[in-house]
């Protein structure tokens, strides 16, 4: 049996690297006697797959991993089992039961948002969405493989929205996942900072969602499956 | 204050994970309904600090079952350092994230002679003034335990309080005594902590040298206090406190698994060990237990493996059965066993192999010295028969690397000894091309010896850099093929070798090093010897003393007045009979050895499982 399972990486656990995340889900389910399926081999690992790695220093609200087990469980039964024994900032929101055939997260998700969130200055932010779109070209140094050399986001960027709260703004960034331009968050706060958004404006950051882009619809993981 | 580090320090320094607490099983107590409050700090870096043992067993002890509190800090790395200073932020424990400074106790863990320096760092980061004069009402006591304070003398200027032996069994008392003194003024606690058994409070003692340097006497400045201080020993280990719910770190840790303690203590009686002369007698805990503390521990943390720690774990007496039920019980969740260095002999590879059952891990073996002369000398009891028939066994049963231990720079040593050890890589490189399937490997870790306090060499020389240069030398003459040897640091070791066997006036150039810049001396990328090397000339102190100086029986070491429990007659008898090569038995099935252990405690060996040789 397969299950896939939305889940929130909260502020505490920002820092944690991909190896670290991947352990305490292993270890929750160890702790929870979740029935899972293990690896074959010297060194039988349970059968986690992880959707794309959430970057260090920025909490995730929408994550996503599938898990293989050995018998059935209730997907509501996991949920609960799982909420019990993970820490206070992290929280198994949703759980469905998935083909066994259904495609691997990490070949499926190919666009993720990120939310900034900004202190509220008298500032022209509600056009910056539109300063930023009818660019053509949108150049930052490359945080990613090839770093230091000038990397075009424009056509990685599918929309940006503004929200206003009472003390702060929340601008939020669609962006492609893997190729052809893989755009990444600390690539976004360089753009920002280029329309005038300076660093120490940016109380937090977090990644809001992840994706299945199809021309301009954005799908969930979960609407995804058949 | 957390918030300020989440925002604007941890996104700018490596491994930030070290410092963000709130791991699953973390206990916070409540600040103002806790009686005393202390700050347990480890003066290495988290992931070094939250693989040590015992301090997963004062954390659990004090927080689960007294009303006292105690929090976490570690060495902040480098970088970390240096935001924390910049931002003028002072050190905090990663439980309330509150400044060492608010603590009433600050406690260190000795582990390594050569932390010292970060001990200094940290207390400095923290506001603490670092000599203990220095320190009045208002700050915390600062206090240290661990294997390095039983000799605690070259520390004595910058500690309040030692504690010594094992913690569990002193530290309850010595918080409650705090606890119940708060009302009197430091010096007067200080006096009331001194008639505890296992404390040792320096400033309450004055030294003494000879016109030769050499030391002269300890004695205590006001009569109440007592002359020789004795360990403190926790003697039912089976019913000890030992934490079921230990921390779970977030990030990946030196020895990141489920941990049982299987006993305390080693009576194989090798001459040179430290470890197996201050931690005696031994104790073990009964396989019901053990296995008890491993469920307990696997459903609190969900670690997929368990690590059997001891001195020497092998000659733990219920080993064979509890290894294969703890295969056999966790093997279906694919959990797995884990075995220190191994005992050398068949019977060990014969249970490696049952460990391997569920996950590989490496062989490692410590036949210690090259030849017969020299393991009898050093009282390691073990022939070249007997590694050359563990090694093969390896071999057949499918391993193809091997790691050996040994030590160069041992009292006697001719190049034939270390031959000796070349000779044998050769011979374990043969046994692999004749009975493994595949080209085997062989890696040798050869550490240089330091004499140690409280053993049977200490009255020994330690070798000079230049002669284990030489030694170094002689062993990397000629290259073998498929033979990969590494070497500790001969710097190192000679600056371990002056703090334990030193005294009181090492305190200077150790203040004089920090203030130089050093830290973390225990990693090859920050240890600076030149910085040690002026600031032992600075402050005109000869290191050589300490180290390269054959000292006489009837010289009185600085150390004499830690009793250990085990007899300075003993020792000097072990010295002797090492120099005419000959052994010592192992007390558990050729007789009692004498080393006074046991009266000293009134106690009798604690194994809990029938043993056959």
């Amino acid at each position: 049996m397969r299950l896939r399972a939305e889940y929130l990486v909260g502020s505490d656990l920002k820092f944690l690297g991909n190896l670290d995340m991947m352990n305490l889900m292993s270890r929750a389910m160890r702790r929870a006697g979740i029935p899972f399926a293990l690896s074959e081999g010297f060194n039988p690992h349970i059968k986690l797959s992880m959707g794309t790695v959430l970057p260090v220093g920025v909490w995730g609200d929408k994550e996503y991993f599938d898990l293989e087990l050995t018998q059935d469980m209730d997907p509501n039964e996991f949920m609960k089992k799982m909420n019990h024994v993970l820490p206070l900032e992290m929280e198994i929101k949703q759980c469905v039961k998935i083909d066994e055939k259904e495609p691997a997260l990490m070949k499926i998700i190919n666009a993720a948002s990120y939310t900034f969130i900004l202190k509220l200055i008298d500032h022209g932010y509600f056009d910056i969405s539109d300063r930023i779109m009818s660019q053509n070209e949108l150049l930052v140094r490359s945080r990613g493989k090839q770093k230091g050399i000038d990397k075009d986001l424009r056509p990685g960027i599918f929309k940006i929205t503004v929200n206003f709260q009472q003390e702060s703004v929340m601008i939020s960034i669609w962006v492609n996942v893997g190729e052809p331009v893989n755009v990444r968050y600390d690539e976004l706060l360089e753009l920002l900072e280029d329309y005038g958004i300076e660093r120490e404006e940016v109380v937090d950051i977090f990644r809001s969602g992840n994706f299945i882009r199809a021309g301009n619809l954005f799908y969930s993981p979960f609407e995804k499956v058949s | 204050m957390k918030d300020k580090i989440f925002r604007d320090i941890l996104p700018n320094v490596s491994k930030p994970a070290r410092y963000t607490g709130s791991e699953v099983n973390i206990i916070k107590k409540d600040w103002n309904r806790s009686r005393i409050k202390m700050a347990f700090a480890f003066p290495d870096v988290y992931e070094v600090g939250m693989s040590h043992v015992g301090s997963k067993i004062l954390y659990g002890l004090i927080n689960e079952k007294s009303d006292h509190l105690l929090e976490r800090v570690y060495a902040p790395w480098p970088d970390m350092e240096r935001e924390l200073r910049r931002h003028e932020i002072p050190l905090f424990a990663l439980e309330s994230f509150r400044p060492l400074s608010e603590f009433d106790v600050i406690g260190f863990t000795l582990q390594y002679e050569l932390a010292i320096t970060n001990v200094l760092n940290m207390l400095d980061m923290a506001g603490i003034p670092l000599w203990s004069k220095d320190r009045h009402e208002q700050f915390p006591l600062v206090i240290a335990g661990g294997p390095v304070v039983f000799n605690p003398e070259p520390y004595a200027d910058f500690i309040d309080v030692f504690l010594l032996g094992d913690g569990e069994e002193v530290l309850t008392e010595f918080l409650d005594c705090c606890w119940d003194n708060q009302h009197l003024k430091r010096q007067d606690r200080l006096l009331k902590l001194a008639s505890i058994e296992g404390i040792y409070v320096p400033s309450l003692y004055n030294v003494k040298y000879n016109e030769d340097r050499t030391f002269s006497q300890i004695t205590p400045l006001i009569a109440s206090v007592p002359h020789t201080i004795k360990k403190r020993v926790v003697i039912d280990l089976d019913n000890a406190y030992f934490p079921d719910k230990p921390v779970l770190p977030y990030m990946t840790i030196v020895h990141d698994r489920a941990v049982l303690e299987v006993m305390r203590g080693c009576q194989r009686g090798c001459r040179f060990c430290h470890a197996g002369m201050v931690y005696r007698p031994v104790r073990e805990r009964s396989i019901e237990t053990l296995k008890r503390q491993a469920d307990q521990q696997l459903a609190s943390t969900g670690y997929d493996e368990i690590g059997l720690t001891s001195l020497s774990t092998l000659d733990y007496s219920g080993v064979d059965s509890l290894v294969k039920d703890l295969v056999k019980k966790y093997r279906e969740q694919g959990t797995g066993v884990s075995l220190p260095s191994l005992r050398v002999d068949a019977f060990s590879i014969e249970l490696a192999n049952e460990v391997q059952k569920v996950r590989k891990t490496t062989l490692t073996l410590a036949p210690e010295a090259g030849t017969q002369r020299m393991r009898d000398m050093i009282n390691k009891n073990v022939t070249e028969e007997q590694l050359l028939e563990a090694v093969k066994a390896a071999f057949k049963s499918g391993w193809l690397s091997i790691k050996l231990y040994f030590m160069d720079g041992l009292p006697g040593e001719t190049d034939a000894d270390l031959e000796g050890i070349l000779d044998l890589l050769k011979k374990v490189r043969t046994l692999g091309d004749e009975h493994a399937r595949k080209k085997v490997e062989i890696r040798a870790s050869i550490a240089s010896f330091v004499p140690k306090a409280h053993t049977p060499f200490q009255w020994q020389r330690q070798n000079t850099i230049q002669e284990l240069e030489e030694k170094r030398r002689v062993l990397t003459r000629s290259k073998m093929k498929r033979i990969r040897m590494s070497f500790h640091d001969s710097r190192t070791s000679f600056l371990e070798g002056v703090l334990s066997r030193g005294d009181r006036r090492l305190a200077v150039p150790i203040h004089l090093a920090w203030q130089k810049g050093s830290k973390f001396d225990g990693w090859s990328e920050y240890f600076n010897f030149s910085r040690w090397m002026e600031a032992f000339r600075d402050s005109d102190i000869d290191p050589d003393f300490y180290t390269s100086r054959l000292r006489s029986y009837d010289e009185i070491l600085p150390w004499d007045f830690i009793d250990t429990g085990v007899s300075k007659a003993y020792l000097q008898n072990e010295n002797e009979k090492a120099a005419a090569g000959i052994t010592t038995g192992d007390c558990r099935w050729d007789g009692c050895s004498g080393c006074g252990i046991c009266p000293a405690y009134e106690i009798d060996l604690d194994i809990k499982e029938e043993i056959g040789r």
